[in-house]
């Protein structure tokens, strides 16, 4: 089993744990409060000025929603990731501060602060919580996590809300960028490999979602929610597998393939190119070609589609931005599945190992799949 | 490396990035193969692993040294398919046995 997936068993125990981990710190702040940025995305679908049913007084949610409440949220988690709930409401405070003088949702600030207070508050309660007399716990609890609350969120204030917009501002021309020259499809080559490195969850929520957020907030929608969230390419590779694999992977295959667009668990497909690490051509090549279909057309989505299923995104794409997503994700399916079902036809007799192919389908027959 | 009999498995936490996606359907699958045994199986962000009651762990290859770092004491399986993965069958078969489970 240990060399059952030829990346080998060394690649993660280094550097890549050590991205990983940060990225999914980072994705832990937002994954829990993905139900919130749905409701601000259907509200923002439903009632904005170009939305389905545009009414001004509904809309009136939008506005607080993405500026206050999902960076509060996002404050909030990140803190009980540090200090459980005590951590929590210093995170939440703080984050108060980040949001106050800026007009552009503040995730990163969020992201920052949140967990910085509620460490921050975890160093003060570690020095206070012995030498408190019995009785004035939550006296002192209480007014230790009120006045240090109070000055980290002066401290986001001054620092930490300005040092983010001026840097939300570089990345943003840095990706408006990309997309004006029309390089943006290039991401590709960096956001298809980290995805199978299952980097999936922090590219997404940790870097991409947040220039989302602040390009729907003021257009509308925003291309960036598509990068990694496409489910086109993975279908690809999945179809060639089923059409194309050797017998053992081709049983998995279908089970796969609805719960990787149906369902839209991504991970799902990771092992497959890992099994054959070529195809992750296939899956560049598939997603370079949805990012450019869906530049071309115009076509953004109003939140982030999470999970990344069909019906996420079918939910969360703007009225007349039908075509070109479902076109970008269509394309992006077939020229990966293209791609992967040469690499598979080409190097398929060397790899099929009858003893590992035997052990696979007894594995199927004995449990798992169903 | 930590190994356990497969007789005293209560409890078995199936790990991933999130703790809400790919985990739980590993675990609801494994649950069903093993709700004649009594175990009870859960899922868990691996970051928070260590929070968590457990006597066996299982993640997917790619999450696995993080995994161990959460909990360098507990047997950690790693497998490599989501679907059909010989050594998930192998851990149902061990627990159902009372074989010993080790993570090599």
């Amino acid at each position: 089993m240990a060399n059952f997936i030829p990346a080998g068993t060394g690649g993660h125990t280094g550097w890549r744990a050590a991205v990983q981990k940060l990225g999914g710190n980072l994705a832990g702040m937002v994954i829990p409060n993905i139900g919130a940025f749905i409701a601000w995305g259907l509200l923002t679908a439903l009632f904005i000025p170009t939305g389905w049913l545009p009414n001004e007084q509904l809309a009136a949610m939008v506005g607080p929603m993405i500026i206050n409440l999902l960076p509060i949220l996002i404050g909030y988690t990140g803190g009980r990731l540090v200090h459980g709930q005590r951590g929590a409401v210093i995170g939440a405070v703080a984050t108060v501060g980040v949001i106050v003088g800026t007009s552009i949702p503040m995730f990163l600030g969020a992201m920052i602060i949140g967990p910085l207070a509620a460490w921050v508050l975890k160093r003060i309660d570690a020095v206070l919580d012995p030498i408190t007399p019995p009785g004035f716990e939550m006296l002192i609890g209480n007014f230790s996590l009120g006045i240090a609350g109070l000055l980290m969120a002066i401290l986001g204030f001054l620092g930490i809300g300005p040092t983010v917009n001026a840097l939300s501002d570089v990345l943003g021309a840095g990706v408006q960028a990309l997309i004006d020259t029309g390089l943006l499809p290039l991401a590709s080559i960096l956001v298809e490999p980290a995805k199978i490195l299952f980097l999936n969850n922090a590219i997404n929520h940790g870097v991409l979602a947040p220039i989302g957020v602040v390009q729907a907030e003021e257009v509308g929608k925003s291309i960036m929610f598509m990068l990694e969230t496409n489910p086109g390419p993975g279908l690809g590779i999945l179809v060639a597998f089923w059409l194309a694999g050797n017998s053992v992977l081709r049983g998995s295959a279908p089970g796969a393939i609805v719960i990787h667009f149906l369902g839209g668990i991504h991970e799902i497909y990771f092992p497959y190119v890992l099994l054959r690490p070529v195809l992750v051509l296939a899956a560049i090549a598939g997603g370079a070609t949805g990012v450019a279909t869906f530049l071309v057309t115009g076509v953004g989505l109003v939140a982030t589609p999470s999970p990344g299923s069909i019906f996420a995104y079918l939910a969360v794409t703007p009225p007349g931005n039908h075509f070109g997503v479902l076109l970008g994700i269509l394309l992006s399916a077939t020229v990966s599945f293209l791609v992967a079902w040469v690499i598979l036809k080409a190097t398929k007799s060397g790899d099929d190992d009858l003893a590992a192919a035997q052990a696979k389908s007894q594995a199927m027959k004995t449990g798992g799949a169903e | 490396m930590a190994s356990i009999s497969g007789a005293d498995v209560k409890h078995v936490v199936v790990a991933c990035e999130a703790g809400m996606g790919s985990s739980v359907m590993v675990a609801k699958m494994l649950a069903k193969q093993l709700k004649d045994n009594g175990v009870v199986v859960s899922h868990s962000p691996v970051n928070q692993l260590a929070e968590t009651q457990h006597d066996v762990v299982l993640c997917h290859r790619g999450l696995s040294a993080r995994a161990k770092q959460a909990v360098p004491n507990s047997p950690v399986i790693v497998f490599d398919m989501f679907l059909g993965d010989l050594r998930i069958a192998q851990l149902v078969d061990e627990i159902k046995r009372g074989a010993t489970i080790s993570d090599e």
